[in-house]
């Protein structure tokens, strides 16, 4: 028996059952959680980010156009989510206590890989909320510019700015 | 010899230039750019090969079956189709009932009709009459043709197009029902 699309599933959600929007969960927690993760660096917090993004799309799930992919659509209502809980406090970009596990047992090049993966995670989490949601839709999601400006409700010019100086901090960030 | 911009690099990289063959033509023979080029592609790469995390618990609980969250709204498309589609058949009623009882009224001589009806039948009497007046309005120029028939036209032809609407708002609706 072959797995129901992720179309059949939306169907039967908006008929009621809950249940196969679970099943869509379950696709695509780990994605969304991923984005919020980038977005906040904060494990606990990009959690909860990722558990509300999918409560809302829930309830907004009759405004989705059932012809286009779920997947794009649930990631982009996560970075938007992320960028309002930015907004709304200021973040600081904390030490995440749950990545500071034993390295002792792992190979030198997979602690190396790590460190600068955590080093990258930290300049992102260092941007300002603008600046990393530009680059969150560019990079991880491959939005064009006028889709991202679209998605953000911002003119095409602060998407080009935004995204050149994010990168610029970025690089003097990670030299 | 002018440089190129970062921002242009930036624009190049992500390919939304609308023309790219000036910046081609100046990287084949500038250096400099080609080195700056680089940085940014470096940066690039280095932003993309960032790895997922794994979650630690499962976001899905809150969905499982009997759960005490209220469903997922339906689209208000299709609402909307079954809206019309409801006033659709009180419009296709109206115009169908005359006809209906004139095919039936032969055998049912010895019904006695409810009141409801009485008065149904009346209000569609008097939209019939209507309608008559109306196609008498527009046929002055077409004299030749009998009131009667160009008032049976029209509602024959409303008839069909409400049918059509019809089958539109049920193909929607399988659409959606679909699994």
């Amino acid at each position: 028996m072959t797995a129901p699309t992720d179309r059949d599933l939306i169907l039967r959600a908006r008929r009621g059952a809950s249940d196969a929007f679970g099943e869509l969960v379950t696709r695509y927690q780990t994605s969304v959680f991923n984005v919020c993760y980038r977005m906040t660096n904060e494990r606990r917090e990009a959690e909860d980010l990722a558990q509300e993004t999918f409560m809302r799309v829930y309830s907004r799930l009759d405004t989705f156009d059932i012809e286009r992919e779920f997947g794009p659509w649930v990631r982009r209502a996560a970075a938007n989510l992320c960028l309002n809980h930015l907004e709304s406090q200021k973040v600081t970009a904390e030490f995440d206590e749950e990545r500071d596990a034993d390295e002792s047992s792992q190979p030198e090049a997979a602690v190396e890989t790590r460190e600068r993966s955590e080093q990258i995670r930290a300049a992102l989490a260092s941007l300002p909320a603008q600046y990393r949601a530009v680059v969150e839709l560019r990079h991880y999601q491959e939005l064009s510019y006028d889709e991202i400006a679209l998605e953000l409700n911002i003119p095409l010019s602060d998407v080009k700015s935004h995204l050149f100086r994010a990168r610029k901090l970025l690089a003097e960030k990670l030299k | 010899m002018n440089h190129l911009t970062d921002e242009l690099l930036n624009e190049y990289l992500d390919n939304e230039l609308a023309d790219s063959t000036q910046v081609e033509t100046h990287l084949a023979e500038c250096a400099d750019c080609v080195g700056r080029l680089a940085a940014f592609q470096a940066l690039f790469t280095e932003l993309d090969s960032l790895p997922e995390v794994t979650l630690s618990k499962s976001l899905a609980a809150p969905f499982t079956r009997g759960s005490s969250l209220p469903p997922a709204a339906l689209p208000r498309s299709l609402r909307l189709t079954v809206t019309l589609q409801a006033a659709l058949a009180i419009i296709a009623i109206v115009f169908a009932a005359p006809f209906v009882m004139e095919f039936v009224s032969p055998y049912i001589v010895a019904v006695q009709m409810p009141s409801f009806t009485e008065i149904f039948f009346q209000g569609q009497s008097q939209w019939l009459a209507w309608l008559d007046t109306i196609s008498q309005f527009q046929t002055p120029t077409m004299p030749e043709i009998p009131v009667v028939e160009m008032s049976s036209l029209v509602i024959a032809l409303t008839l069909a197009g409400i049918s059509m609407l019809w089958l539109v708002g049920n193909g929607l609706l399988l659409r959606n029902q679909k699994n």
